[in-house]
């Protein structure tokens, strides 16, 4: 016990190394336990696989027989029963029924476009523009625009920035016989419909 | 690092604790309570709701907000029985009232604290309570109706949201405001002894995990509800139905003013409780009718049968009656008890002195090894339990595991803390007077190592001990109110603990001398 430490030599340890080496070891093993805890912060992410109506802000559900052509709603997905989580941004979406010209006057599910509203470049809150001359998607940040037809930005600084992050998150929609409008449960993914606030490659 | 972590010498008992065990217990409530902050929302019709979120979605919420349930108790009982030690070994004495009496004030905002802390889950029994509070305040003859309204706002909206304010913001900045006045001389911080008490708050909550109570709906009139056990003594008295300022605010407020003024009736000389016969009955007293009351004021009548009023309510008479026998009784078990420990120091000094039979457990390095690898690998086994745990949702169980981990950190500290100890040379006698380095090496030549070259031998052994001191140094030595802070020794105290050590490293050339130099350490 009362031995003097043996020279440091030949790479061996010495007694009081090795016995702080395990006091740092056991300190470890205590606290690494707690790292997990770390998933405290991150809200949990709740999905579900069920399609969801396009509500419309009256309360109604999108028709393809009533909703005029040219014009756009925010709709909230996906919806909450609590009433504060749906007023998130990152839950709005802008709901488009395309230009004639760009052929909105069809009744079927290529008629209509649903982009999440929050801009690709500082998350501000965009919306569709549908007078002559604009027909397009307009941030009032920095006045980053969105081609209705794809999602892409054509101009302003979302347009500037690298795939995927210059073109909306997209939902896919569908039509149910009765005309009502669909949302399908949605790929958060790049490659998928996107991720709010980050962008979609485009395909 | 240069940690220093000060056995406390001064301190006899291991009950000089629990001062800096509420401490502790505090900053632990201070982190928990923050990060539950990040989920909990003060809004009457969500508050519920919100605490259902952490206890069962949110990833661990159900841990911490087990764990800061659990700290609020352990913080009121480890206060309660911090002010009683301190009571009965007389400490509020020598310049000490004004610790005594920040101390009381602390005592009662930990109680307020740990009361808003309940109340803003906003449960069925919080809506009770804090209903109880708003009315006992209003109860205050002149300015009561005034200071409820002040206090605790319009309704049920307000009180939710002002008892959050109250709760994380201004009772405990009130509180770190008198804990720069409460600070003690002697800052005793002991790594094992915190982790343990941080083990056996997790090991509680796993073991029984608070429930979330029913949410308060106004059209389900509640059941029967019984507060906080800190609070149960108070519910008694306001359970023997009489005037409610009386016994739900005269008396509890009587009960700390009394407290209060203790260090100024004190007028004994003395210290023990030995020899301040009166002081200790009174406390006895206030003990057995503390125990006694919240005993009382958890008792509902199981019968059924009866009427609500006559399980609920408790006969002011015999309460009362029951009050005041504790009196006598108190005080002749005081006596009693000062009689017997008179007798049992006469005894002791008529008889002659026993060899001490202080037994110290010497372990072999290897022993220490063994077991610290043992521990290792019982670590290792508990962390992939409690990850196993966690993934099956098993929450509390989880939490069970983590509580033994702290307490397995402890007893490795333990020994960790054992085996430097037998390693290194003990730690300076201050009454040896510093000398410069340089004079002792020809000293220790001489008695150092009888092999090879000692010289050289020799002040390599310095310059490792002085290398030693810089980087590790949880030694006992000196005491500063920093013990956590420090992050390097200061440099003059190092060359002159360097050269004691070489001094007492000569001294000690057998096992024997340096075995009986732990044993003194320890004592």
């Amino acid at each position: 016990m009362a031995q003097e430490p043996s020279p440091k030599s030949g790479g061996k340890v010495s007694r009081r190394d090795f016995i702080k080496l395990m006091a740092a070891a056991g300190t470890v093993m205590t606290f690494a336990v707690f790292a997990d805890w770390g998933k405290f912060l991150p809200p949990p992410k709740q999905q579900s696989g069920e399609r969801q109506k396009v509500e419309l802000p009256d309360g109604s559900q999108a028709n393809v027989k009533s909703f005029p052509v040219n014009h756009a709603e925010a709709v909230i997905f996906p919806k909450s029963t609590d009433p504060v989580l749906n007023k998130e941004s990152f839950r709005t979406w802008q709901f488009i029924r395309l230009p004639e010209e760009l052929g909105g006057k069809k009744n079927d599910v290529s008629s209509f476009r649903m982009y999440s509203m929050v801009c690709l470049h500082l998350w501000c809150l965009w919306k569709y523009w549908p007078q002559d001359g604009r027909k397009r998607g307009e941030c009032p940040c920095h006045g980053s625009m969105y081609d209705p037809l794809t999602g892409k930005a054509f101009a302003g600084p979302a347009s500037l920035q690298a795939p995927p992050s210059n073109v909306l998150p997209r939902l896919d929609l569908e039509i149910s016989s009765d005309g009502n409008v669909w949302i399908k449960p949605p790929n958060w993914s790049p490659n998928g419909n996107g991720v709010v606030g980050f962008g979609r490659f485009l395909t | 690092m240069a940690l220093k972590f000060t056995f406390p010498s001064r301190f006899v008992s291991p009950l000089g604790f629990l001062g800096m065990i509420t401490f502790v217990i505090f900053i632990i409530l201070g982190v928990t309570g923050a990060l539950l902050m990040l989920y909990y929302e003060p809004i009457l019709d969500r508050a519920w709701d919100s605490v259902k979120n952490i206890n069962d979605v949110i990833p661990y919420g159900f841990h911490l907000r087990n764990i800061h349930y659990h700290a609020s108790n352990a913080m009121v009982m480890v206060a309660l029985l911090h002010m009683y030690y301190q009571y009965f070994s007389g400490r509020y004495k020598i310049r000490n009232e004004i610790l005594w009496v920040t101390g009381i004030i602390l005592g009662v905002l930990t109680i307020l604290e740990a009361f808003t802390g309940y109340d803003i889950i906003f449960s069925e029994r919080a809506e009770l309570a804090i209903s109880i509070a708003a009315s006992l305040t209003n109860s205050i003859p002149i300015m009561g109706p005034q200071m409820a309204q002040a206090f605790f706002g319009g309704g049920f909206h307000d009180f939710v949201l002002r008892f959050y304010a109250f709760h994380v913001f201004l009772l405990p900045i009130a509180m770190l405001g008198l804990m720069v006045v409460h600070f003690p001389r002697f800052l005793v911080f002991d790594i094992p002894m915190v982790m343990a008490i941080s083990g056996a708050i997790m090991l509680t909550g796993g073991v029984f995990p608070v429930d979330m109570g029913l949410k308060f709906d106004p059209n389900v009139p509640p059941g029967i509800t019984v507060p906080e056990w800190y609070l149960t003594g108070l519910y008694s008295f306001l359970r023997s139905a009489y005037d409610k300022f009386t016994t739900g605010v005269a008396w509890p407020g009587l009960f700390i003013f009394a407290l209060l003024i203790v260090p100024f009736i004190d007028r004994y000389k003395k210290f023990s409780w030995k020899d301040r016969p009166i002081i200790t009955a009174v406390g006895i007293t206030s003990l057995a009718q503390i125990i006694v009351t919240t005993y009382w004021g958890f008792y509902i009548d199981p019968d059924r049968t009866k009427s609500l009023l006559e399980r609920l309510v408790i006969d002011p008479v015999f309460l009362y009656l029951v009050m005041i026998l504790l009196v006598p009784l108190s005080f002749g078990f005081t006596y009693m008890m000062i009689k017997l420990a008179r007798n049992a120091e006469a005894n002791a000094k008529v008889q002659p002195k026993k060899p001490s039979t202080k037994s110290s457990i010497n372990l072999t390095e290897k022993w220490i090894y063994g077991i610290f690898i043992a521990l290792l690998v019982f670590q290792v086994y508990l962390n992939i339990a409690a990850y196993y745990a966690v993934l099956n949702g098993m929450k509390n169980y989880s939490l069970f595991i983590i509580g033994i981990m702290m307490l397995v950190f402890a007893g490795m500290f333990h020994i960790f803390r054992h085996g430097k100890s037998m390693q290194k040379a003990p730690p300076p006698k201050p009454t040896l007077p510093p000398m410069p380095a340089k004079a002792k090496s020809p000293s220790l030549t001489k008695t150092g190592t009888p092999e090879t070259p000692q010289i050289t031998a020799g002040t390599k052994e310095l310059e490792n001990s002085v290398a030693k001191e810089n980087t590790v140094a949880p030694s006992a030595k000196g005491s500063t109110p920093s013990a956590s802070s420090g992050t390097s020794a200061s440099t003059s105290s190092t060359s002159a603990s360097s050269s004691v050590q070489s001094t007492t490293k000569t001294e000690s050339t057998g096992t024997q001398s340096e075995q009986k130099i732990i044993a003194d350490k320890k004592e």
